[in-house]
């Protein structure tokens, strides 16, 4: 959605997915295929007339955002919210996916040597106090992201390369960089302003740059005296309580953010893009963040229509939302949502080294058929990281098949058979006999992935290959992944389909190391190479080309046995007009409005 | 009296040092960081950074941010430091988002007892008549039928029951008797009249109490029967009734009087298992109360405000002991104050 800050759609390019539930509202789009089809016609009359102000949009929220600062929250949930209160210098348009400028006034110029952005502002721009918006706050808003002890690790790691950032004139900014990167575009237009004057009150950053901050340890002991009271301000005083440039507004925060109940936006008079929903300024007057910790309780909600719209599990979009009357008050929407889940191959075990054996366990992984009865149909198939939807996607990869034969062939020329007649395959290695035995772990509470994990450890088994499953505690995965102290894994990537990927962290030989994101330690010198000069091409038809055989490599490689996409499901009362699904499998509430004889709230 | 009571005051210290010890280690020592899940479970697990040197980076905001949040130090010195804090009624700053602990339990604490009181009451005036009943007349239809039925409930685990209830009465597809969760309704505000906001309130705790009692009429409705029929075989019911007492004088007052005896102690055991029971139930009926905030600390390792909490439920239920011997030597003159004098 418009509304996730662009960093967001960052970072969710490669976020390790802990579960992959719904309760992202994105959903499908496919020309609306799979919408509600009710048995009885829809009830609202109108034609998709004029948009008019007014209503609420109550939106479910599985858990409490728990910290509303902009740039030290660290959750799905608070970016959501943050979204309506922060937009950013540049949107992307979700049709072409293209940059358009927001708070900036057009595109940034950028220097020959591409390490200078320079952003001109919109002149009419105003925080929700009334107080205009310039440059000053852009400097700010990175001066706080690179503020080595401001709590804001994650973002600041996106930043790494901001050499410093000057006011040339009121509403004009200059970025400098230290290293040119494609993305820099995407990254730097995903800054969202926040206001110097309400988050450092006493000005305490003043006279302190960007790079002074880059170089923390060469600080003049009074300015870092100033710069630590403004960071431990920052972390503390600010957390329930944003103010910025958005449409919508936490007013009282004491009276609209109830833990455990709700956060309540309101729509503000001065938004500077007022009456252009593109630009981040809807047509409900609020938006309401409805806590409910459980998705039975939230379907009923929804059915009692406390709630406007919320995502769907899979049994609840088969099973409990198809008789008449939910279809009379509610929409259903199923779209591609961006992710995949896997199975990875920790090749610094010997096994799995060997590409014959990695491409042979993945004819064993019947991935229709995983779609189609453990997800219930609602999962497509994967064959590659990056999101189908994208233009980098190479559609050229067929489907890998599975084949059983062909995985016993393979094996076998791998060397692996069962000499010794116990059923299992084995092998010498340095003369000993080993058998093919590996353990497949994952984490804990996620149904799907174990029952992804005990299906193909029966199809393994049925293969002469010793496997097992071990479902175990996130954050023990978590370390157990880190350290390669495992022999195959069942995770999840997301991977947005707004941002142009970068499989590097994923994909690079130089990140498997301990902590990296290669944590099955693939490392293959073409895509190396490729993955570097991608990061430096700043021509999407040339960047398609590098990936697209990236892909091809990864397609032969089989280092991940890629398993399958679901689909993001939800519902939406019928009573809204203007909702849009976009390729990327998301919407943008700010288009969505009600008729003013079905408003429900005023 | 006053000496019993002091001795027995003093008594708590060191059993809540031993608890909360315990308790400390226990959660030091499970696997998981809270500094590991900040940076890496989170975004900082998958971005894609500009630099190369993304890593090391991220291993120095790690040690940073351990040395910031005193997780360096060893399980003895941190404890130390705990305890020093806990000693100025400060249980610390929350790890996910930098607020003093005690801010985000102070408005949670009174729904959690609010529920467990209320709970509790309903428990009691519902269970004590029906084990008198059940007295008196063991055996009768009533007896056999509130018997099964209350074991039948017994039975059922209050997660599955809540979720029915949810899916039937909160406005799925059957009845929309009640709210499907919370504390208040979307439309509350502070200007409705008190018996607006209180009939609000009690339609959105009506289930979740419910649930909560579920279980535990049976264990206190047969503790009050088989004290009400130990006390019916005692010799001086006996004699109560050679002399011609009514009948509901008898069962009222002198038996009744002396089976409450067992029930005051129970209530010590009772009140801590509604608080933990209170994880399960909050959740369902996103009920922002302590459970909820427990559980979701514990999963984000979130170490002062579990230790807060558990600080908290330790106190509250030493306490309840400690209500309950002091209650129990009141209502029965046959347990002494001081040591027994040889």
């Amino acid at each position: 959605m418009l509304r996730v800050r662009i960093v967001r759609a960052l970072a969710c390019t490669l976020g390790l997915l802990a579960c992959d539930g719904p309760g992202e509202h994105k959903a499908p789009a496919p020309a609306a295929g799979e919408s509600p089809a009710p048995s009885t016609p829809a009830t609202s009359p109108e034609s998709p007339g004029t948009p008019v102000r007014g209503d609420w949009l109550v939106v479910h929220s599985l858990a409490d955002p728990e910290n509303l600062n902009p740039l030290t929250s660290n959750d799905a949930g608070a970016s959501q919210v943050l979204g309506w209160i922060f937009p950013s210098l540049v949107r992307i348009d979700q049709n072409t996916l293209a940059l358009e400028p927001l708070i900036a006034r057009e595109l940034p110029e950028v220097s020959a040597d591409r390490l200078t952005y320079t952003y001109r502002l919109r002149d009419d721009v105003t925080f929700s106090d009334g107080k205009p918006l310039t440059a000053e706050d852009v400097v700010f808003t990175l001066k706080a992201i690179r503020h080595p002890t401001v709590n804001a690790a994650p973002q600041r790691n996106y930043y790494n390369s901001v050499a410093n950032a000057e006011v040339v004139d009121p509403h004009t900014v200059k970025i400098s960089l230290g290293e040119v990167y494609f993305l820099n575009d995407w990254q730097l237009g995903g800054i969202s302003p926040i206001p110097r004057h309400y988050y450092d009150p006493e000005n305490l950053l003043d006279g302190i740059s960007v790079a002074g901050l880059n170089h923390w340890d060469e600080l003049e002991p009074a300015k870092k005296a100033r710069a630590e009271r403004f960071a431990k301000a920052f972390n503390e005083s600010f957390n329930r309580s944003p103010m910025g440039p958005g449409a919508l507004v936490l007013e009282d925060p004491a009276r609209d953010y109830v833990t455990g109940e709700k956060i309540e936006l309101r729509h503000r008079d001065g938004y500077f893009a007022a009456g252009e929903p593109l630009l981040g300024d809807p047509w409900v007057d609020r938006v309401v963040y409805r806590v409910i910790n459980d998705f039975d309780a939230a379907l009923a909600a929804r059915k009692a229509g406390a709630v406007d719209f919320m995502g769907l599990r899979p049994v609840q979009y088969l099973k409990q939302t198809n008789d008449p009357r939910f279809g009379e008050q509610s929409v259903k929407h199923v779209d591609r949502a961006g992710s995949y889940t896997y199975l990875g191959w920790n090749q610094k075990r010997a096994i799995f080294s060997d590409k014959r054996v990695r491409q042979a366990l993945s004819h064993l992984v019947d991935k229709r058929n995983v779609c189609d009865k453990l997800l219930l149909g609602l999962a497509d198939p994967v064959e590659s990281p990056i999101y189908p939807g994208r233009p980098e996607f190479n559609s050229a990869l067929p489907p890998w098949s599975f084949d059983p034969a062909k995985a016993k062939a393979l094996l076998a020329e791998a060397g692996w058979t069962d000499s010794d007649g116990d059923g299992i395959l084995d092998k010498e290695v340095d003369g000993a006999r080993v058998r093919l035995s590996f353990e497949i772990v994952s984490n804990s509470g996620n149904d799907d992935r174990r029952n992804l994990g005990l299906v193909v450890v029966d199809e393994f088994k049925r293969a002469g290959i010793d496997a097992s499953f071990r479902s175990i505690d996130w954050s023990i995965l978590l370390e157990k992944v880190k350290s390669f102290d495992y022999d195959a894994v069942i995770l999840g990537w997301t991977n947005s389909g707004t941002v142009p990927p970068d499989l590097f962290q994923i994909w690079h030989s130089s990140q498997a190391v301990p902590g990296g994101s290669n944590h099955i330690s693939f490392a293959n010198a073409e895509v190396d190479g490729l993955l570097e000069a991608y990061r430096v091409e700043f021509d999407a038809a040339k960047r398609k080309q590098m990936y697209d055989r990236v892909q091809e490599i990864l397609y032969d490689e089989q280092p991940y046995t890629w398993v399958y996409a679901p689909k993001s499901l939800s519902a939406y009362d019928r009573r809204f007009q203007g909702v849009t699904w976009y390729p990327t499998g998301s919407t943008q509430e700010t288009e969505w409005w009600v008729p003013v004889a079905s408003q429900k709230y005023r | 009296m006053l000496a019993y009571v002091l001795r027995r005051l003093l008594l708590l210290v060191p059993t809540f040092f031993a608890i909360t010890f315990i308790g400390f280690a226990i959660i030091h020592l499970a696997p998981g960081d809270p500094v590991e899940l900040y940076l890496s479970g989170g975004l900082a697990a998958g971005q894609s950074g500009i630099s190369t040197q993304r890593l090391a980076d991220i291993e120095k905001a790690k040690v940073q941010l351990r040395h910031e949040l005193g997780l360096d130090r060893s399980i003895p010195v941190q404890y130390a430091h705990w305890v020093g804090r806990l000693a100025r009624a400060d249980f610390g700053i929350s790890l996910k988002d930098r607020q003093p602990v005690w801010d985000k339990i102070r408005p949670r604490l009174p729904v959690t007892i609010a529920i467990s009181l209320i709970s509790l009451v309903i428990m009691y005036v519902i269970a004590i008549p029906l084990g008198i009943y059940s007295a008196v007349r063991p055996g009768s239809g009533f007896d056999q039928l509130s018997t099964a039925l209350i074991f039948m409930l017994y039975s059922l685990p209050s997660f599955w029951v809540g979720v029915l209830l949810i899916v039937y009465f909160c406005g799925g597809d059957y009845f929309a008797w009640f709210p499907p969760g919370g504390l208040r309704s979307l439309e509350y505000s502070a200007d409705w009249p008190l018996a607006r906001r209180l009939a609000d309130l009690a339609i959105h705790l009506a289930l979740p109490i419910f649930v909560t009692t579920l279980g535990s009429y049976t264990e206190l409705s047969r503790y009050m029967r088989s004290a009400m029929l130990e006390n019916a075989r005692q010799d001086f019911i006996r004699t109560a009734r050679a002399k011609g007492v009514p009948e509901r004088t008898v069962v009222l007052k002198h038996m009744l009087r002396n089976s409450l005896i067992a029930m005051v102690t129970i209530v010590a055991g009772v009140l801590p298992g509604l608080i933990g029971g209170s994880v399960i139930i909050e959740k369902m009926f996103s009920i922002p109360g302590i459970g909820q905030l427990g559980y979701q600390a514990v999963l984000a390792r979130d170490y002062p405000v579990v230790l807060a909490l558990f600080a908290t439920s330790s106190f509250l239920t030493l306490l309840g002991i400690l209500l309950a011997d002091l209650a129990l030597a009141l209502v029965d003159p046959r347990i002494s104050f001081g040591k027994a004098k040889a």
